[in-house]
């Protein structure tokens, strides 16, 4: 049955409204699936690490530690002070290697090159490695998120 | 588009016999109809524990070091997996409550005699395997509680003489449950269970739709004078209420009452008070409690176990005690349906004083 001026029949109304209710509820039954599949990511705020285990690095070498389920990396300089970066790719995710002999990160995967302040200088990567801050205090050194320059 | 699809698939798989047979087919009225609901209940419970347990596997880790952090996890750290959880423990409580429901109104209708034999038998086997799912799930967690239950449960067989010892460490992977078991039962819970169910499904469905809805006595006495109504749309949509408001009770239980996880067990620790089996395995729980150690010359729960497999054995068997032809009463049958109610009762309400 349709009305004069009606846009479409009654049936089609109903059927519309049904399907619509039915959509909505099964919409409200995938979300909490969808929701639950991904697992939440928390970076972490800061990272604390024995000073000892850094102590007798030799200038111009890095120190692995984990920052999050990430790779974070520790760089000795020549001057003696410490940075630290997140050591993954900022092209594709892999993980970095410090090349001392060249005095650059080496990303393989791609061939992607940094300088020693984790400048990006070849390849494909697009921006440089993500610096962290360190605090050294007498027995810790604490590996904060925000990069030196907002600290700073 | 609809229509090409449809044809399309039709010429391939051949399904106009399927669905000829779903639109002709008719469920019958009458004031037991409200019975045939039970069997859609337990499948959309089942299909609710299918669609959890996909998501509960992803995070947890049926490893003795992993499990109770895993599960605990799942409760605190991922999106909504404590509601996936709680939904997961409690479906499968209903999932069952509705086997014994289904069970019940078969058993009292008589549904089960001739030609409905294999029906019942496949039935049957579908319960054990529903409990058997029960049971295996119940330890994942890896906490005090279903630790020491399955201490319990796996115990339980070596009382049968002969095999039983063998079946208690068939079970554990071993002489104690330890984190083999604990892999063990994961396996049997996730993977060997769920291709048998599937298997008896297909087959317990196959046999309700080739043989048609029984009837029960008093209507099959006056047999024109039964109404019907279409399968579909008619009979499904009436199911789809019923759906409906078994989501709505499952998800408001699921959301207030989430199942609790306590901390990990130690395998050496000695057991907590009050361990309690899942509600279903209570009655049988108080049976063996209420057996004296020594019934004559053998010990009391051999004694219990043999009785309560001799049991099971004849419920399995029950529509070759019972082969008197549809129409006739069967009245010490329904009686026992209805001791059997009774001694489940009291023994689960006995067990928890």
């Amino acid at each position: 049955m349709k009305l004069k001026h009606s846009l479409f029949t009654r049936r089609q109304f109903l059927n519309g409204l049904i399907g619509g209710w039915v959509g909505a509820f099964l919409a409200s039954l995938v979300y909490p699936v969808v929701k639950f599949i991904f697992p939440p990511y928390k970076e972490p705020d800061e990272v604390i690490l024995p000073l000892s285990d850094f102590q007798d690095m030799p200038p111009n070498s890095v120190k692995n530690f984990a920052w999050g389920s990430k790779l974070g990396l520790v760089k000795k300089n020549d001057d003696g002070t410490h940075f630290a970066f997140v050591g993954v790719c900022t092209h594709l995710d892999c993980n970095v290697a410090y090349m001392d002999d060249q005095r650059k990160f080496f990303c393989a995967c791609h061939d992607g090159w940094y300088d020693e302040n984790g400048i990006n200088i070849g390849g494909p990567p697009p921006t440089p490695l993500r610096r962290l801050t360190l605090v050294i205090t007498e027995e810790e050194m604490i590996v904060k998120k925000e990069s030196p320059e907002e600290t700073s | 588009m609809k229509k090409g699809l449809q044809t399309w698939l039709d010429e391939r798989f051949g399904l106009s016999g399927i669905t000829d047979f779903m639109t002709k087919k008719t469920v019958p009225l009458h004031k037991h109809t409200v019975w045939y609901y039970t069997g859609s209940a337990i499948l959309l419970f089942f299909a609710i524990q299918v669609v959890t347990g996909f998501m509960l596997i992803l995070y947890y880790k049926p490893t003795l070091e992993m499990a109770n952090a895993s599960v605990a996890r799942i409760m605190t750290e991922i999106p909504l997996g404590w509601i996936i959880r709680s939904v997961h423990s409690w479906a499968s409580s209903f999932m069952i409550a509705f086997v014994f429901v289904h069970l019940l109104s078969i058993w009292i209708a008589k549904s089960y005699r001739r030609p409905r034999e294999l029906t019942w038998m496949s039935g049957v086997l579908l319960l054990f395997i529903s409990l058997f799912f029960g049971f295996t799930g119940y330890l994942l967690p890896w906490d005090d509680l279903s630790f020491s239950a399955t201490k319990v449960g796996t115990d339980i067989p070596r009382a049968i003489p002969v095999v039983g010892a063998w079946v208690t460490k068939l079970l554990r992977g071993g002489e104690d449950v330890t984190g083999d078991t604990l892999t063990r039962f994961f396996g049997i819970h996730v993977c060997m269970l769920p291709v048998f169910l599937f298997i008896l499904l297909a087959v317990h469905i196959y046999l309700v739709q080739k043989q048609g809805m029984s009837l029960p006595l008093e209507a099959e006495d006056n047999q024109e004078k039964v109404k019907e109504i279409p399968f579909w749309p008619n009979f499904v949509f009436r199911e789809m209420i019923v759906w409906l408001l078994l989501i709505g009770i499952l998800f408001s239980v699921a959301i207030f009452f989430p199942p609790s996880l306590e901390k990990a067990a130690d395998v050496m620790a000695p057991a907590p008070e009050g361990i309690k089996p899942e509600w279903y395995f209570l009655f049988l729980f108080q049976t063996l409690k209420i057996f004296p150690a020594h019934v004559l010359f053998v010990s009391g729960e051999t004694l219990a176990v043999l009785l309560m497999l001799f049991a099971v054995v004849m419920f399995f068997f029950l529509p070759f005690f019972d082969n008197k032809p549809t129409g006739t009463k069967g009245k010490v049958i329904t009686l026992l349906a209805y001791v059997f109610i009774l001694y489940a009762l009291i023994m689960s309400v006995w067990s928890l004083l």
